[in-house]
């Protein structure tokens, strides 16, 4: 009997959950997670806060995969450079595109191309080492979040937090000094919909009750008949008048975006409201809108051509899953479900052909990093960590190459 | 003894603890492990040991595959007052206003239909340096070994 081969681009989360469940049903399968950078699990790595340890440990889980499952990383490949989709559709039986969505989505309004407007992906990127971000930018004293979603809480919660506050993250030396030294002195954090409405979760604003050196001013957080509602704005509200130290952080609820005003660069940002038009003043926006994809697969195309889209089936022995088919919404569990029912799906549909090749068209690009070479780089990282720090990652690829390449030294 | 591991669980932690836990008892018990989503509320046995895994979820909830089995329980409302069972939490105190309620909420379930709790309710924190099998296995082995005077060796 031939045992099925699979490939899945993207060694985040959803791919991660994926594997674990192709394999929990079938052992015996051939499955291979593809990676563009040379280190696996994605968001849970430069997405997770570096502050949510606790969120980042379903990464035990992950290594399982390919400690005990029997699944194979290949890190440091990028579609159309290393490999094609068409190679990779040719050389397996199952071809899943579990990338992600990592552009951040741009704010399309008057203005949105001002200097001084910065996505969340990209500051949280640098914040998180990841090996493309661009550098940190200046802030400025007043920046002003658009967006009112869980990642537009972390880049709020970071931005106001002590540097003692950040104990036992993984936050690099370079974030930590930024953080500390950018001269922020006023945080208005904005969202179109009403308190009750917001897409952040209750315990993301609750834990904002922790901060140790803000005056939190909560406005227009209005009111619902609704519990979950409610709820909601109670733990919004509860905010209100937390006062711990000087930087002082503004709740805005109901205002949509209109313009971004400045001349040579952001100097304020004008919104509509129930009330009418209102210019809030800033000195620079940072957009927590949502992400999009960044044209490196042509998304688009894949899922408007799909043989049916909810499922995650592109075309035959084609498959989408987590962010990349959903779009970006959704935590890591809600992905898990979603991973989860694709490899029932698989499963039901795979035909193993003998004479498909596999793994064996990946294993001898020059490219290529693997399992093994990850775990030199997270040992490096893990053995380098200051004192008040969990793990020291490794910000350039050239680096983690060097480290993933490096004999494993005789004692 | 038969053991039954059931884990209610939301990104898989509490899921592959609950099978680590398995793989370090069964070598000298009968050890079956569940989803508490295929856990019927009656589907419980009085000559078995009930060792329950559970995280807690989103504001102090239970986790999504807990959810169905708590539903079904409060309505059928069983008689379990044969019933012996440990509980091991998996909590973050990140979160520390709802740490553990998971497990807090399924243990006093069940205890209100009178199941009888064995040893302490341990939790272990994501956020904090250990690992979760290492408090979970010397707690597993010390509430079996309890659990053994109680139900009987030989079950």
């Amino acid at each position: 009997m031939t045992a099925g081969k699979i490939a899945i681009v993207g060694a985040g989360p959803s791919g991660c959950f994926l594997a674990q469940s192709l394999l929990k049903a079938a052992p015996e399968l051939e499955v291979d997670l593809i990676d563009r950078l040379p280190v696996p699990y994605g968001l849970v790595r430069y997405g997770v806060a570096a502050d949510h340890q606790g969120t980042k440990g379903v990464a035990r889980q992950f290594a399982r995969i390919f400690e005990r499952q029997g699944a194979q990383f290949h890190g440091n490949i990028t579609l159309g450079q290393e490999v094609t989709l068409e190679a990779l559709q040719t050389a397996y039986d199952a071809v899943v595109l579990a990338a992600g969505l990592m552009q951040d989505r741009a704010l399309e309004i008057p203005g949105g191309d001002l200097p001084g407007i910065h996505g969340a992906g990209a500051i949280t990127r640098a914040l998180y080492d990841h090996p493309d971000a661009t550098p940190l930018p200046d802030l400025g004293p007043r920046p002003l979040i658009v967006g009112n979603g869980n990642v537009a809480i972390d880049l709020l919660r970071l931005l106001a937090k002590q540097p003692e506050e950040l104990e036992g993250s993984d936050l690099g030396p370079v974030a930590t000094g930024w953080l500390r030294q950018n001269g922020v002195e006023e945080i208005t954090i904005t969202g179109r919909s009403p308190a009750a409405q917001a897409k952040f979760d209750t315990v993301m604003i609750k834990e904002l009750s922790k901060l140790s050196g803000v005056t939190i001013h909560v406005e227009g957080a209005g009111s619902s008949e609704d519990a979950a509602e409610a709820k909601k704005i109670e733990a919004v509200l509860a905010l209100h008048g937390h006062a711990t130290g000087p930087r002082r952080v503004t709740f805005r609820f109901g205002l949509t975006p209109l313009a971004v005003e400045g001349d040579e660069r952001v100097t304020a940002m004008r919104f509509q409201t129930t009330a009418g038009e209102e210019t809030l003043p800033c000195t620079s926006v940072l957009t927590a809108i949502g992400f999009c994809a960044d044209g490196v697969l042509p998304r688009d195309t894949l899922l408007a051509g799909a043989q049916d889209a909810e499922a995650g089936v592109l075309a035959p022995g084609l498959y989408a899953t987590g962010w990349f088919r959903r779009g970006p919404r959704g935590t890591i569990p809600e992905n898990r479900a979603d991973a989860q029912a694709l490899a029932t799906r698989i499963l039901a549909e795979l035909t193993p052909d003998p004479d498909k090749p596999g793994r064996v068209i990946l294993s001898d690009l020059d490219a290529r990093v693997d399992y093994s070479g990850w775990t030199r780089i997270d040992a490096h990282e893990i053995a380098t960590a200051p004192d008040d720090r969990c793990r020291a990652k490794i910000a350039s690829r050239e680096e983690m190459l060097r480290l993933a390449r490096e004999e494993e030294k005789t004692k | 003894m038969k053991i039954t591991i059931l884990y209610g669980t939301e990104t898989g932690n509490a899921e592959m603890l609950a099978e680590d836990i398995q793989a370090e008892l069964e070598g000298d018990h009968e050890v079956d492990c569940l989803n508490l989503s295929d856990m019927g509320a009656g589907d419980f046995d009085p000559s078995r040991f009930y060792l329950l895994v559970c995280s807690t979820y989103g504001d102090g909830e239970l986790p999504a595959s807990a959810q169905p089995f708590a539903e079904a329980v409060e309505a059928e409302k069983p008689d379990l007052s044969a019933i012996k069972f440990a509980i091991f939490g998996l909590g973050d105190s990140e979160y520390d206003e709802t740490f553990n309620f998971g497990p807090k909420t399924l243990a006093e379930l069940l205890q209100a239909q009178g199941a009888t709790q064995v040893g302490e309710r341990i939790a272990h924190d994501a956020s904090g340096p250990d690992m979760a099998e290492d408090l979970a296995f010397p707690w597993a082995e010390a509430v079996v070994a309890e659990a053994a005077e109680l139900i009987g060796e030989d079950a």
